[in-house]
């Protein structure tokens, strides 16, 4: 892969694309064709269209694109020549748990730096809120903790509150991380000084999926967040909201039967975890721990909260602590 | 394109009337995407091989080249020809690589040289984003190979970046002086799909000769006698950067036109005396090798060593300046026996020892940190500090690593253990290099034939090239009158030391003599470390001689000393002495109030000058006010001690501060 570096830098930034329509032209010329990314762009315009049905302007944009990739050699080498590593989507060492969870919205090349084997591991993602309260910090250091003991790796977004929490108490159970960016690679500087040790020791990978230069964002990081849940085999939510990037993400995990565990909050709380318990999530106490006497829903009557949620009836009137 | 097309715009464009052969095919590969490496002797045209088809091809060609020099040479002559080529290189202001730099990424450039290291740049490497590329070029290729002559690791870099480069985009590598070896160095380190163009190296205008001699003084006498016999103008490479000063000095002294030329010296005047080189304005230009590869002047006459080079090819490289025009030129080597010791220490000191490195990895496992935190830390030479950077970053063990801006080293996970027979192999090899050229000095075959069958290639035998095949072997003949030159020599010829700073009142001082010259230092280390004694008058004489011609009849109001960190009263009892010849009064109130280390034991000068920061006080501060100071020590090494004891005396208002000492040392010197 390491040669063809900057055809895939080309390849995964082409503007507008986005990423299923990529996976779907990966496939074909990767899986179908048996074509390297390399021979696929010595293929003649002519061929693209015919052999790919692409439109006219998908052509177009292949062409301009193809002139960047000297320009992205250089890149490419900046990047190798500082340690981080281009994972496409093609590659053995991609998260096979990223690709099964997102599919055909699974990001087609990772920026990388520090224990790619990690992305094989088994992984939970804890998520929640920038300004989370005490409480949900104790739930984070729980849950952090337990995955240290299982050796489970745990996957968080970079943000302030829950997701530093996260970090911070897997290091110190001197567990496995992979740290996700709402930004570059490239752009992530006082990170790696303040990881070095854990980067060196093999216990903390980070990702991005955006151009390594690009600044932090707010809709990086709201486009990070699906990596994140997708990253992770099992989701602890510490706090939502009822609208933001953790909530969404609850939401859309949910949606595709994700293995979801809300924190049950103190009645005095204002969260909208126990909406997302009725939407379907697990609720668990502040260790982690399944109740099955909790106050709110039992097992059993869960499908029907989905049911009753679902798009036909999205204000549906459940009371919420919200009302 | 066809060749006549091709031939039509090079007469145009360049003056040239046809390409050779071999030109035209490398061209013709090129202009079809290919990548190729091209091996042709010294003077071939290899350069019109990218500089024709980088007119051709739409877009930019960005070429990596290891010399500055070298670099102006060729964008000045395109320049000339209407062709828009620049260079970027350290030796430029910020502002005009930004010029540059701006300048290649909308299109108005066609030829760009860079050094390797520039890809550390981030201005570079943001431009490299919005360039159109058309071709890379990496000029004096063999430098990518580790076992070439002269390995630059900026050049890995290069390497990588080729290999990332698309398929279809046109790559050029070309050398002179590959051998065999280098040549499969290099193929295996570009990758597979490299084609290679190989012509023959023979030189044959050249005459070549080799002068046997007892003592450095022979090389000069012969010189003095016999340069200004020598046709028309010509390059006389020296061992080391003091050594050109000593030439340029002795030329002086004879009243011979020439010129010192190396590294050392500042850009103005570099570019000022490669100018003067193309124009002959000096009988000759005194160098290191920092003014050679690539350097092309059609009419050098002639090319003079006086020291044994490190190989076989770093000897075709050198004299591969001369004769370009394919008229007579003539190549002289000196040697004596004890030459071969600077090369073999280069080759033995070249690396550090193991536990050096080993204490770089462990700092650099403990925190990131930039090359000046590491070499405070590890109390390692710049020099070796680099050394070591550089084995662990081609050993994978290290790499840079850009941290908001600045550089940092990392420790590469994982990383596997340093390999010390790698070191051992090198050295090997170049301990074989070296015998192979003190056996170019005693062999009785064709010296061009030599040459060419250590590089690989091996053409017939031709007559009367060399004073082996039958021109006339050069004897020199020693007479008093020279020996007397000599001695004269000597007595008049002190090193400067280069102390002025802006914001300092500190003027440039002198001493009497170098460090290794004649007896001055043993005589200084017997005295100072070996209880010798006070420093004999031998040496007053000469620091007064050396006074004299610096600072003739300019009056002074004191003479201070440097207080000593263990020697004791040696340069006190000096100065006093010193004090009682010029009549100038001596105060013994420059103390130093803060316990030092001896500066000799410190490695570095970031080391050295925090050592003696703060370290002196003057004990009645105000009687300095306005005085002019003569400031005497024995020996001027990294300069550290002087230059902060100028900064305090300026604080403290002294008008002039002049320093004088026995002995400068060069790099290298053992105290
Ligand atoms: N086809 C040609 N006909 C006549 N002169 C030529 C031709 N090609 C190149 N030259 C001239 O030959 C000279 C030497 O060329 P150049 O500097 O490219 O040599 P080189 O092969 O790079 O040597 P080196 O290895 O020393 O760098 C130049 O002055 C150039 O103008
Ligand atoms: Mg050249």
């Amino acid at each position: 892969m390491n040669n063809e570096a900057a055809y895939w830098i080309t390849l995964a930034h082409l503007p507008k694309w986005g990423y299923v329509k990529l996976n779907n032209l990966i496939i074909r010329f990767f899986h179908e064709n048996n074509l390297s990314i390399e021979a696929f762009f010595q293929l003649s315009e002519q061929e693209w269209k015919s052999d790919y049905n692409l439109e006219y302007k998908d052509v177009e944009d292949l062409k301009k694109a193809k002139n960047d990739i000297p320009n992205h050699a250089f890149l490419a080498e900046t990047l190798m020549n500082e340690g981080y590593e281009l994972i496409p989507i093609t590659s053995p060492l991609y998260s096979k748990t990223l690709k099964e969870n997102l599919k055909y919205n699974a990001p087609s090349l990772l920026y990388v730096k520090g224990n790619t084997a990690i992305l094989q591991e088994d992984s939970i993602a804890i998520v929640g809120s920038r300004n989370a309260s005490a409480l949900s910090l104790d739930f984070t250091d729980h849950i952090a903790k337990k995955a240290g003991e299982e050796n489970k790796v745990v996957v968080s977004g970079f943000a302030k509150g829950v997701d530093l929490k996260a970090l911070d108490s897997i290091i110190q159970y001197r567990g496995k991380s992979i740290i996700v960016l709402p930004q570059g690679i490239m752009t992530f500087g006082s990170g790696f000084r303040k990881y070095y040790q854990q980067i060196i020791n093999g216990n903390v990978l980070v990702i991005s999926t955006f151009f390594p230069k690009a600044p932090w964002q707010a809709e990086l990081a709201m486009a990070r967040n699906p990596i994140i849940y997708g990253l992770a085999s099992e989701i602890y939510v510490a706090e939502s909201s009822e609208k933001g990037g953790t909530w969404s993400g609850v939401i859309d995990g949910l949606r595709k039967n994700r293995k979801i565990f809300v924190r049950i909050p103190e009645s005095y709380e204002l969260t909208a975890n126990p909406l997302l318990i009725q939407k379907g999530a697990i609720p668990v106490d502040l260790f982690g721990n399944r109740t099955p006497d909790t106050h709110l829903l039992s097992e059993s009557e869960k499908p029907q909260a989905i049911k009753a949620n679902n798009k036909k009836n999205p204000n549906n009137p459940q009371p919420t602590l919200f009302d | 394109m066809t060749r006549s097309e091709a031939e039509e715009i090079l007469q145009q464009t360049f003056k040239i009337a046809c390409f050779y052969d071999e030109q035209w095919n490398t061209i013709d590969m090129i202009l079809n995407g290919e990548r190729v490496l091209l091996i042709e002797k010294t003077g071939f045209g290899k350069s019109l091989c990218f500089q024709f088809p980088a007119i051709i091809l739409d877009g930019i060609t960005v070429i990596f080249s290891p010399l500055i020099a070298l670099m102006r040479d060729q964008v000045k002559k395109l320049n000339q020809l209407g062709i828009p080529a620049r260079c970027v290189n350290s030796e430029q202001t910020e502002e005009e690589n930004s010029k540059i730099i701006e300048a290649a990424k909308s299109g108005k450039i066609k030829i760009l040289y860079i050094a390797p290291e520039r890809q550390n740049n981030e201005e570079w490497m943001e431009a490299t984003r919005q360039m159109n590329l058309s071709m890379v070029v990496v000029d004096e290729a063999h430098c990518i190979s580790a076992w070439g002559h002269d390995f630059r690791p900026a050049f890995r870099r290069i390497i990588n970046l080729v290999k990332l480069l698309p398929k279809g985009l046109p790559v050029l590598a070309t050398t002179a002086t590959a051998t065999k070896q280098v040549e499969a160095d290099i193929v295996q380190q570009m990758g597979g799909d490299l084609k290679i163009i190989r012509g023959n190296l023979m030189r044959d205008n050249f005459k070549l000769f080799v002068i046997k001699v007892q003592s450095e003084e022979e090389k000069l006498i012969w010189l003095g006698k016999n340069i200004e016999k020598l046709p028309g103008t010509g390059i006389l490479y020296t061992g080391t950067r003091v050594d050109t000063e000593v030439y340029s000095r002795w030329f002086e002294f004879l009243n011979i036109p020439s010129m010192g030329y190396n590294a050392g010296l500042d850009s103005e005047s570099r570019i000022a005396i490669e100018e003067g080189l193309m124009q002959n304005k000096w009988k000759c230009v005194i160098s290191t090798n920092a003014l050679g590869m690539g350097i092309d002047k059609p009419d050098i006459r002639f090319i003079i060593h006086t020291q044994i080079p490190q190989s076989p090819v770093h000897y075709y490289q050198e004299i591969g300046r001369a004769g370009r025009d394919g008229k007579p030129a003539y190549i002289i080597l000196f040697y004596a026996p004890e030459d071969k010791r600077l090369p073999e220490a280069f080759i033995e000191g070249g690396r550090p020892s193991i536990h050096k490195y080993e204490k770089v990895i462990s700092e650099i496992k403990k925190d990131l940190l930039g090359e000046r935190e590491l070499i405070k830390k590890t109390n390692l030479k710049q020099n070796q500090f680099r050394i070591i950077k550089a084995d662990l970053m081609d050993q994978k063990i290290v790499r840079e690593v850009t941290i908001d801006r600045s550089k940092k080293l990392e420790y590469v996970p994982g990383a596997p253990k340093l390999n010390t027979q790698i070191f051992e192999a090198l050295r090997a090899s170049k301990t074989d290099d070296l015998n192979q050229m003190i056996e170019y000095v005693e062999t009785s075959q064709s010296r061009m034939n030599y040459l060419c069958n250590f590089l690989g290639d091996s053409t017939p035998n031709i007559a009367e090239s060399c004073d082996n095949t039958g021109l006339k072997k050069i004897q020199v003949i020693v007479t008093d009158e020279w020996i007397q030159k000599i001695e004269d020599f000597h007595g008049q010829y002190f090193p400067i030391l280069e102390v002025e700073k802006k914001g300092s009142n500190l003027v440039n001082g002198i001493a009497s003599s170098y460090y290794g010259f004649s007896n001055v230092g043993t005589t200084l280390h017997r005295c100072k470390y070996e209880n010798g004694g006070d420093y004999p008058d031998f040496l007053l004489k000469l620091t007064l001689k050396a006074f004299r011609k610096q600072y003739g009849q300019d009056p002074f109001d004191l003479i201070l000393y440097v207080p000593p960190t263990k020697s004791g009263n040696l340069v006190k009892n000096f100065a006093i002495k010193i004090s009682d010849i010029l009549q100038i009064p001596i105060s013994h109130q420059l103390i130093k109030h803060k316990v030092t280390k001896e500066q000799k034991n410190l490695e570095n000068a970031y080391l050295k000058s925090d050592n003696v920061k703060e370290a002196f006080r003057y004990q009645n501060p105000d009687e300095l006010f306005g005085k002019t100071i003569l400031i005497i020590d024995d020996i001027f090494d990294s300069g550290a001690t002087i230059k902060e004891i100028g900064r305090y005396l300026t604080k403290l208002g002294a008008f002039k501060i002049a320093p004088l000492t026995i002995a400068k040392t060069v790099g290298g010197d053992k105290l």
